[in-house]
């Protein structure tokens, strides 16, 4: 019984369940023609008696409604929880670059530093990039869908570029504060210009991902960032 | 009530929302967040349309 606490594994199953019912019914409007209903031929519903056409009614709202708003429901809780996982991120291969350096146990980039050290321990693209993509606040969501119909058309270009400079607050929501953070003085002398945004966390500590030139076709690093993973 | 064009539209919109939840690849997710959502959306706007056309005739509403 243990993948009922499988969260996922439960979505998946009440999506697929709820999307046959949804199937089944809208069948069952199609199969039964609007002649052969009539208020005089009755449904045992076993705690009440219906007529077929009051039935096929209810089987109507049940299809267009209920199921069909359970189902957008559970898909969208799917997209929404499925895409702070790193393997979602991966899933689109203009992504595979980031996620393949950041698995590299030799790469010194940011982002490899903070998977292989285990600073954050799961979800790591979504934890650094909370701002962005459908997980995040409703213009991340826009843009979101937007890399999605631009990923799923071709209709974009590599190496892809970040239309925006990174937000330093996603780094500051886990460093801020903390011992090791304050008690570097530069951290001090510099609170200013991070939290206005004039300095970023990258201009000391280095490149977060591969540069842009290791991301284009022909560079010699590009088919090794390229690599499919597990 | 005639509903097969809404029920078959409907059965598309499943399919489609079933494959993506089954295979959660950017294509599905494409195709659930520009397709199947909206036609869930006209499935029940068309089916409402009805709802009120009938309540109407019948002078409920």
């Amino acid at each position: 019984m243990n993948w009922l606490l499988d969260l996922p594994t439960l979505v998946k199953v009440l999506g697929v369940t709820s999307c046959v019912f949804g199937i089944a019914l809208c069948y069952r409007l199609i199969r039964v023609g609007r002649d052969s209903l009539s208020r005089d031929k009755m449904v045992n519903l076993r705690i009440a008696s219906i007529s077929a056409l009051t039935f096929n009614k209810l089987l109507a709202f049940m299809a267009f409604i209920v199921v069909a708003g359970m189902s957008v429901s559970i898909a969208n809780y799917h997209v929404f929880s499925g895409v702070k996982e790193v393997r979602s991120c991966n899933s689109c291969h203009v992504m595979r670059p980031m996620v393949n350096d950041m698995t590299d146990p030799s790469s010194e980039t940011l982002a490899a530093r903070h998977f292989s050290n285990k600073w954050i321990s799961s979800q790591q693209c979504y934890t650094c990039h909370t701002d962005y993509g459908l997980a995040g606040t409703l213009k991340a969501k826009m843009d979101g869908y937007r890399h999605l119909a631009r990923y799923t058309t071709g209709t974009y270009t590599e190496p892809i570029a970040s239309p925006s400079v990174y937000n330093t607050d996603n780094c500051m929501q886990c460093h801020a504060g903390t011992r090791k953070f304050e008690m570097v003085s530069s951290h001090i002398a510099l609170r200013k210009g991070l939290s206005d945004g004039s300095l970023s966390c990258l201009n000391c500590h280095g490149s977060a991902h591969p540069t842009r030139a290791q991301r284009t076709p022909g560079h010699p690093d590009y088919n090794d960032l390229m690599k499919q993973g597990d | 009530m005639g509903l097969r064009v809404e029920a078959w539209a409907a059965i598309i919109a499943f399919i489609t929302t079933a494959a993506f939840i089954v295979w959660p690849n950017p294509y599905f997710m494409a195709l659930f967040a520009f397709f199947a959502q909206p036609l869930f959306m006209i499935v029940a706007l068309l089916y409402l349309r009805r709802v009120f056309r009938e309540l109407r005739k019948k002078d409920v509403l």
